[in-house]
């Protein structure tokens, strides 16, 4: 995990990466974070990760479920993938999402980079009226 | 392997013969025939005993799958969905915003269940984008199964219109080319 | 997760589902599991005799087919493909408890795997064999466990789940007029079986 010392604060990768997630889950049309193959497999335990190589260390990042954080001179980068709510227009979802994530980071400090947001799925939620 | 199963009664009729109409009422020939009387009395009580085994089978609660081998199942193709086609829906310095081919696919299967005596089948989007430009066009190639007895021309204009109304309401951008292939009739 | 997706209701053809769960659609292959899980598990049981062995080949079976699902290539063919699976697993793994019988030198184990190794005896806690002691009575099931494999797959894919004799073929890879010999002399086993029985 990359630390970076900046402005007398330490930030690294899992900070931003745990705030993306919460910026994202609050921002309004997003069901929630979208778990990767990756995810899956450590959720199985340690077995089913063994022959599965994990990239995210070594090059500073972090990621969960959901999300991969960066930090690289001083400025972060994020990818997210999400679930939204089919009765909210994806790309605005998306768009919203990648403006509150680069906010929140300015707050930290850091030099926003690029948010990627990938929708995953679109669904009805329970409380969403279908078209 | 051999062809054991040629054996005939004494009147001509083969034991299959006799086996497949175990569960009907006797033929005329068979009501005159003792042969024949005789081998469906022999495998009545096989008959029964399936019959009674695949009832039994059929009833047992125990004779299920266990919900936690369901969920198991459904966990691992969960997980490998997600790798499923991105396109990519805009491109800025902000970062790129991308969909997958199911995000969009399950929008325009949700569109065609709205439209009475239409079934949607598989689904290719392609995508054609400039992100200088900040413009995406989207390829929508649906195949459908269409009730038999419909007017499959309005119909399917019907589908077209759904969709072009669908896209940018839970998108964001315009359905494009919308390529619908009637492929099977389906029986109401 | 697409549990929501009203896409797939009741009256959906078989073949409209079999191609959204081809493009992926979860809610789809869903159905099709559901729709499927049980009819294998009751084959699956009844070929190896054996709960847990049944469950994974039928866990086996669903996530194998969801893998080559975008392979078939006609949508109707999906129910004889999925019995095809599942039957050719079964009688994989009957195949590899025959050969680990013939290393087993402790007789007890020997005696568990009778003839092609198929029949062992069921535990004694599980719940599905006690249940169906009424439907043993009449020793069918007990005669269906010392049929050769594939004479038992055929009789159980025929009699008790339907199949024409034409998927039965290209499953165990005979023709079908071999199919119906091969009914013929399991009909003639169980005959002999069940009336020792009695
Ligand atoms: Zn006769």
């Amino acid at each position: 995990m990359s630390e970076q010392n900046l402005q007398g604060s330490l930030i690294n990768s899992e900070l931003i990466a745990s705030l993306a997630a919460r910026t994202a889950l609050e921002t309004p049309g997003v069901l929630r974070l979208e778990p990767t193959i990756k995810g899956f497999l450590a959720s199985l335990g340690p077995a089913a990760l063994a022959n599965f190589h994990i990239s995210g260390s070594q090059d500073g990042s972090y990621r969960h479920d959901g999300v991969v954080a960066r930090i690289n001179d001083g400025t972060a980068t994020v990818h997210l993938d999400i679930a939204t709510d089919i009765a909210y227009t994806a790309l605005s979802v998306a768009e919203s999402v990648q403006e509150r994530v680069r906010e929140n980071i300015c707050h930290t400090g850091l030099n926003p980079g690029p948010v990627h947001v990938h929708i995953l799925t679109i669904e009805a939620s329970p409380g969403s009226i279908p078209r | 392997m051999a062809l054991e199963d040629t054996r005939r009664l004494g009147c001509g009729r083969s034991i299959d013969q006799i086996w497949a109409g175990m569960d009907q009422p006797p033929t005329s020939h068979e009501e005159d025939c003792e042969l024949c009387q005789a081998a469906k009395a022999r495998m009545q009580k096989i008959k029964e005993a399936t019959v009674a085994l695949r009832e039994s089978d059929l009833h047992n609660p125990e004779m299920t799958l266990p919900a936690e081998r369901t969920n198991s199942i459904m966990a691992l193709a969960r997980a490998e969905a997600r790798r499923s086609k991105r396109l990519v829906l805009r491109g800025t310095e902000y970062g790129t915003v991308e969909i997958s081919e199911q995000a969009l696919s399950s929008l325009i299967r949700l569109a065609a269940a709205a439209i009475p005596g239409i079934h949607s089948r598989r689904c290719r989007i392609e995508v054609q984008s400039d992100a200088e430009m900040g413009s995406t066009h989207l390829t929508i190639n649906l195949r459908v199964a269409t009730a038999s007895g419909i007017d499959i021309p309005a119909t399917v204009e019907g589908l077209r219109q759904k969709i072009n109304k669908a896209i940018p309401a839970g998108v964001g951008i315009d359905a494009g080319t919308v390529n619908i292939t009637v492929e099977d009739l389906y029986d109401v | 997760m697409n549990d929501s997706n009203p896409a797939c209701d009741a009256d959906t053809d078989e073949g409209s589902i079999v191609a959204r769960a081809q493009d992926g659609d979860l809610a789809a292959f869903e159905h099709l599991v559901h729709t499927y899980q049980d009819r294998l598990f009751r084959l699956a049981y009844r070929m190896l005799n054996d709960r847990t062995d049944a469950e994974d080949v039928v866990q086996e079976t669903l996530t194998a087919s969801w893998r080559a699902l975008p392979m078939l290539s006609d949508v109707k063919a999906f129910g004889g493909w999925i019995y095809r699976l599942a039957t050719n697993k079964c009688l994989d793994l009957l195949r590899k408890r025959s050969a680990r019988a013939e290393t087993i030198t402790d007789p007890a184990e020997i005696h568990s795997t009778l003839d092609d190794g198929a029949t062992r005896a069921p535990l004694e806690a599980d719940p599905v064999a006690s249940a169906e002691w009424a439907a043993q009575q009449d020793g069918l099931t007990t005669v269906l466990n010392t049929l050769p494999a594939v004479q038992r797959a055929c009789w159980l894919l025929r009699e008790i789940h339907g199949r024409s004799y034409a998927e039965i073929g290209v499953t165990l890879k005979i023709n079908p007029t071999t199919v119906r010999g091969t009914l013929a002399r399991a009909r003639r086993r169980i005959a002999e079986g069940m009336s020792q029985w009695r």
